[in-house]
């Protein structure tokens, strides 16, 4: 026996309708808590992008001209190593230059075109032994001057203050994102509940005559998909209306070769896939415990 | 039709609702079950329904075992019974002809099919006008032979009645009664609870009778007592 499609959407309408406010209820919660979790997905993504060459440890980069000689970098190269006050130095090429430039802005393919590996500067990523702003200030500034050199760009206290902020906000909305996921599920699970109990005589009919016990359930447990996939599609929406905003978010003259904090259209879609599938999944959880738990069948 | 094999049913607190049952029922047959209340009456309609499964014994009905059936065939049995009961299990916000028309719904009857019979069966339980009310506009005799057919348009092998009578006029209950004994005669076998002396006295079929759980009298064309 098919369950009838009819029936079935019949049955999840007037269950929704019959408990409009807590459903409301279950899918706000839905769309928030998901928002929270793109919120957060975004901005750290955002962050690493904007501050990929910044990593744990790196202090100040020295750029060097896009026509610099072979001679004139290697000289610069061998002093930072020999230099007992440098850690590490990581070499950043041109071609790995330019292949970081098309990562980060895939979504201006016409910016990329005009882009070749020729025109953009190789650079030094220098991890100092010390953090201490003074030493690190006096260190970057010696290269400052030297041949080839087009620039030393030092990690500011708003980068470090950017980054700190980013993890902690990132940590605090999971965390939030978490309890409220939590929440929603509660809220599915007993708005399924209600339905059940505000039909029980229905279903004890069903069971009667004869009804098999997914015909009875089916229903209920769209009813929960549903509510999920509204929340996450609204989460979603208000994450494409929110995604502008976020990308002119930093000051200019903070990140001055790539300046933008951005994620991608790609890493955007990879994030509302990822809420998508959460929400059908809270959806699909709540329903299916309240089916098993309160319908006994 | 029906067997019980030594049919044991014990709930918590160690009373026994049924203790050591033995019959049979023939296909066709229509027998009243009487008794005190808590005398297993409606414990016996209940695990002819598999709504409750026996601790020791077993049960056939159509020629399974229902004890050992597998939970998801439990629907599949049940097509097989039709029910009614004292306090009728209508849904009061379908009207008449949905509320029989759910019956085949929820098993998935087409809709074409579910065109032809409901007002079919309407017409046998005497409701042919009064497909569109709502069961509060009816009275209870009206209102249990909507339940009747609810039970019967699925054309069950058996008809369980769990006091079909009891919040019924005795005028009213004998018009009941003579619904049953035509949809007996069509075949299907009927199992009564009742306390209505009346009718068992009138009607002179088979009576069994229970006492504490216990089989004490089968009297085939009996009385009440």
């Amino acid at each position: 026996m098919a369950i009838k499609l009819d029936y079935v959407i019949r049955e999840t309408g007037s269950n929704l309708a019959r408990n409009i406010t807590i459903t409301i209820a279950s899918i706000l919660t839905v769309m928030v808590s998901l928002f929270l979790v793109g919120f957060s997905l975004m901005v750290s993504q955002g962050v690493r992008n904007a501050t990929e060459r910044w990593q744990e440890g790196v202090e100040f980069v020295v750029f060097m001209n896009a026509d610099a000689t072979e001679e004139q970098i290697s000289s610069v190269r061998a002093d930072l190593e020999s230099s007992p006050e440098v850690q590490r130095v990581t070499f950043v090429d041109k071609s790995e230059a330019y292949e970081e430039f098309k990562r980060l802005f895939s979504d201006s393919p016409e910016l990329v075109d005009s882009v070749t590996p020729e025109i953009l500067p190789s650079s030094f990523r220098v991890e100092p032994v010390t953090k201490d702003a003074d030493v690190v200030q006096a260190l970057g500034n010696q290269f400052q001057k030297r041949p080839g050199v087009l620039k030393v760009v030092f990690a500011s206290d708003t980068i470090r203050l950017i980054q700190q902020l980013s993890s902690r906000l990132t940590i605090g909305m999971a965390v939030v994102a978490v309890i409220l996921l939590g929440a929603a599920l509660l809220l599915i699970l007993n708005t399924i509940r209600m339905a059940m109990f505000a039909r029980r005589r229905e279903i004890e009919v069903q069971k009667l005559v004869g009804a098999t016990n997914w015909f009875i359930r089916v229903p209920f447990m769209v009813e929960g998909l549903v509510q999920g996939i509204v929340g996450a599609a609204m989460a979603i929406v208000m994450l494409v209306v929110f995604r502008p905003f976020f990308e002119s978010w930093l000051p200019e003259d903070e990140f001055p070769l790539f300046s933008a904090l951005t994620t991608s259209s790609v890493e955007a879609f990879w994030i509302y896939v990822v809420i998508g599938v959460v929400g059908c999944l809270i959806g699909t959880i709540g329903a299916g415990v309240a089916v098993t738990r309160f319908l006994d069948v | 039709m029906i067997r019980l094999e030594h049919v044991t049913k014990t709930y918590k607190g160690d009373v026994v609702a049924l203790r050591d049952a033995t019959l049979e029922i023939e296909k066709g047959e229509f027998v009243f079950l009487v008794g005190a209340s808590g005398s297993g009456k409606s414990t016996f309609i209940r695990l002819l329904n598999r709504e409750e499964v026996p601790d020791a014994g077993r049960i056939f009905v159509a020629g399974k075992d229902i004890g050992a059936l597998s939970p998801w065939k439990v629907p599949f049995l049940r097509r097989n019974i039709g029910c009614v009961f004292q306090d009728f299990k209508l849904l009061s916000n379908k009207t008449v002809f949905e509320n029989v028309a759910f019956a085949l719904e929820v098993i998935g009857r087409p809709r074409q099919v579910i065109r032809t019979q409901v007002p079919a069966i309407l017409e046998l339980v005497g409701l042919g006008d009064k497909a569109s009310r709502f069961p509060h506009e009816l009275s209870g005799g009206e209102q249990q032979r909507v339940s009747i057919a609810r039970a019967f348009v699925n054309r069950p092998l058996v008809l369980l009645a769990d006091e079909p009578t009891g919040n019924l006029d005795p005028a009213t209950s004998v018009g009941i009664m003579r619904l049953l004994d035509r949809i007996n005669k069509t075949g299907t076998t009927v199992v009564m609870a009742t306390h209505d002396r009346g009718i068992v006295d009138t009607m002179r079929r088979r009576v069994i009778e229970l006492d504490r759980g216990s089989i004490v009298r089968d009297q085939a064309r009996g009385v009440y007592e």
